[in-house]
């Protein structure tokens, strides 16, 4: 096995944003991987930008940490200048500019996401480029290449706010599934006019798919089994 | 598209020209550079009931070669914030003592305790501009204003916040430990115990980690480091009689003395020269 | 003047011990004698009108043009110098485009109305530098509505519902403040501007003017356009005839 610590830390990632009647929804897995060790198996990857507007981080985990805290960084200049909560656009656009002016550097796609009093609900992708799209929903990561017919099939215009969670827990955990590089927990975060609430559901509570079966022996079942080596 | 018209010069930032040329050396002519005395390691750390708690082994390898069997790999920040080092032994030390001076002076400044976020952002942003380039995997714990902190930090640069973590190459052993039998609410005793237990089985099942276990209690306003805490690793082999000989035990059979250049001297010829 | 003499008023880095910079009121003395400026803010958008005095007949009409575009939502009446007046458009462009290049957004009126009294003030600040002599009145439309705001060669900008600079500024601001401006739409306002800037004109010490009219509104699709021509056409010809109906009087 070829255990090298030295790999760039990269997070094959699955991570979703989906626009619904009155705001959005975003979702990601919890997996971060160096080479095919799990370096993490809990991680958060979507990161607060401002109160309104989040976003779902892909591809190298440092890459993507300095961008979003560079883009955090300038928003909050932007917020107090302008006296009032900055846009969801403007957001992305600065993802955009980091993105496409370090293109050579930088290995990182993001789904920004969030709410604004003027437009409502937006998520843009910014993809590894650094090009720009405004999306009615977006997916990213290694393992949005199984969604992108489950979207295309299950993503309606004007869900609800229940409907459009489900979908991305379900794309999600669909996407844990098969790809190898995403796994652990799914996270959400939904943000509309009443604010952002942020969800967890961990992987006992993911549905069944094809061939899958119930978690019998769990990591939960070994903790709470007596301890094999009692020394 | 072919070249620019015009090779513009750099507009600043860092060159990696000679990283790739060497790079290029290693696969294509066979030069390889030196290598480093590194620390292939097993560093740990967990949040307790009431702080976090870092550990380490304490063995430094150059190759093959065990260099150093009892170095420090718990490195100080701040009174209220240590570090694990992983990797270059240099890198983890330069990079350490660096950032350690600037909270120094950040405490000089703002007269406040430091805080384990501003620790974690100097240390990423020096290692995110290094590319990797800086070899250190930290994991990097303490308490302040704010509560107990544990990170993790790559030599990439990114990081990560857990409530419990394992680095270096003995990192898989130590995990497989904390993964079975790490819980929320540890006693400080149950901490130690665990965090040793993790070193040791870094020690005993990675060839890169082995000697002693380092552990260091950081709870509020106070800190233990336990340096040594266990030494499982005793020298096998010692003389039941002790090594001390006395005077005269080894015999001069004969003496040969070679002047390394002939002796000269001036002689004074009158007056000493005067002005 | 009885400051003139005391030597507090040639540099725009001295006080006067009184505290007061006379540079720059002197800079606020060139605008106050150039045409008549007016801008007001109706409850669709904003009309921006300029007394533009003709100093020759032989100069083509509409050229040296006091209103311009800074970006597309926004414009710019000038009154004073009107080549310091370029300089200031200038900035201000290469700040709305700078905003939206970062952003990828339009400036908000009030950031460029910010932005652009900050660069005045700089040139009240240094010695190697004059003061802009001229005012300039910022009209635009962005997502909080239309906004009208007004930046002096001092540096100071307020927001206004009307306002005015130039010769006539005193009668036109007593004009304006008898409008319902909430009530009134711009295709209404610009009858009004039309008929303050021709009621102002001091037809004995300047002959000739050029009625320049402009408005950022619903009906120009919340872009800075120049008034349509048969609306100036009716503007002009419903200001004579409130003249001549006043000459009557």
């Amino acid at each position: 096995m070829d255990l090298n610590f030295n790999a760039p830390h990269s997070m094959g990632t699955t991570i979703v944003g989906v626009t619904y009647n009155g705001g959005v929804v975003l979702g990601a897995d919890s997996r971060t991987s160096t080479g095919v060790y799990v370096a993490n198996r809990a991680s958060d990857k979507i990161t607060q930008l401002t109160d309104n507007v989040y976003v779902c981080r892909s591809g190298s985990a440092a890459d993507s940490q300095i961008v979003s805290d560079y883009v955090r960084y300038f928003l909050h200049q932007h917020t107090i200048q302008l006296g009032q909560p900055a846009t969801v656009k403007v957001a992305a656009n600065l993802i955009r500019l980091l993105s496409y002016s370090n293109k050579n550097m930088l290995e990182t796609g993001l789904i920004v996401g969030g709410w604004d009093k003027y437009v409502g609900g937006k998520i843009y992708s910014v993809p590894l480029g650094g090009t720009i799209l405004e999306q009615p929903f977006a997916i990213g990561g290694s393992g949005s290449a199984y969604l992108y017919g489950f979207f295309d099939q299950a993503w309606k215009e004007g869900m609800t706010k229940d409907e459009a969670e489900k979908l991305v827990v379900k794309a999600v955990s669909l996407a844990i599934a098969r790809d190898g590089a995403s796994g652990g927990v799914v996270r959400t975060v939904i943000i509309d006019s009443e604010g952002v609430t942020r969800n967890f559901y961990p992987g006992e509570t993911h549905p069944l798919w094809h061939e899958e079966l119930e978690p019998t022996t769990s990591l939960l079942d070994i903790l709470s089994a007596p301890e094999p080596m009692n020394t | 598209m072919s070249k620019s018209a015009i090779e513009l010069p750099p507009k600043g930032g860092f060159s990696f020209d000679l990283c790739r040329r060497n790079a290029m050396l290693s696969t294509k002519g066979g030069v390889h550079p030196p290598s480093y005395r590194k620390t292939g390691t097993t560093i740990v750390g967990l949040v307790f009931k009431d702080g976090v708690i870092l550990g380490a082994d304490t063995r430094a390898t150059e190759g093959p070669i065990v260099c150093d069997k009892n170095c420090e790999k718990i490195h100080y920040m701040a009174p209220n914030i240590y570090c694990c080092g992983a990797g270059t032994a240099a890198d983890t030390e330069a990079v350490t003592d660096m950032v350690s001076s600037q909270l120094q002076l950040h405490r000089y400044a703002t007269g406040r305790e430091s805080r384990v976020v501003t620790a974690l952002t100097l240390l990423k942003s020096h290692l995110f501009s290094y590319q990797g380039y800086v070899s250190a995997a930290l994991v990097l714990g303490g308490v302040d204003i704010t509560g107990p902190h544990l990170h993790t930090i790559y030599p990439h640069g990114s990081t990560d916040t857990l409530p419990f973590a394992t680095m270096g190459s003995g990192s898989l052993a130590a995990m497989a430990i904390f993964e079975s039998k790490y819980k929320e609410g540890l006693t400080r005793e149950e901490g130690i115990q665990l965090v040793a237990e993790a070193i040791c089985s870094g020690i005993f099942n990675d060839l890169g980690s082995g000697s002693n276990v380092d552990v260091c209690v950081i709870t509020k306003g106070h800190k233990e480091y336990l340096r040594n805490y266990q030494l499982p690793n005793p020298r096998t082999y010692v003389s039941s009689r002790g090594y001390s000989f006395a005077k005269g035990q080894t015999e001069v059979l004969t003496t040969k003395i070679v002047p390394l250049k002939e002796k000269e001297e001036a002689a004074e010829v009158g007056d000493a020269m005067e002005e | 003047m009885s400051n003139i003499g005391t030597g507090y008023d040639l540099s725009v880095t001295t006080f006067s011990p009184d505290g007061r910079v006379f540079q720059i009121e002197y800079a606020a003395k060139a605008v106050d004698n150039s045409g008549t400026v007016i801008g007001i803010k109706c409850k669709d958008g904003i009309v921006m009108g300029v007394e533009k005095l003709i100093t020759s007949k032989m100069m083509l009409p509409g050229s040296n043009r006091r209103i311009h575009s800074v970006h597309r939502h926004s414009g710019m009446a000038v009154a004073g110098l009107a080549a310091d007046g370029r300089q200031i458009v200038a900035r201000a462009k290469s700040e709305a485009t700078s905003y939206e290049k970062t952003y990828g957004e339009p400036i908000p009126i009030k950031e460029l109305a910010e932005r652009v009294a900050s660069y005045v003030h700089l040139c009240t600040l240094y010695w190697w530098l004059r003061p802009f002599g001229c005012g300039v009145i910022l009209g635009g439309y962005d997502r909080d509505g239309p906004q009208l705001y007004m930046v002096e060669p001092s540096g100071v900008s307020y927001r206004y519902f009307g306002a005015a600079i130039g010769k006539g500024r005193q009668a036109a601001k007593t004009e304006i403040e008898k409008l319902k401006l909430s009530e009134m739409t711009c295709r209404e306002g610009v009858i009004e501007v039309a008929k303050i800037i021709y009621g102002v004109h001091d037809e004995a010490k300047d002959k000739a003017f050029e009625l320049e009219l402009s408005w950022v509104c619903d009906e120009s699709n919340r872009l800075h356009q120049k008034v349509p021509e048969d609306l100036l056409e009716q503007a002009k010809t419903a200001a004579k005839a409130a003249l001549e109906e006043m000459d009557a009087d």
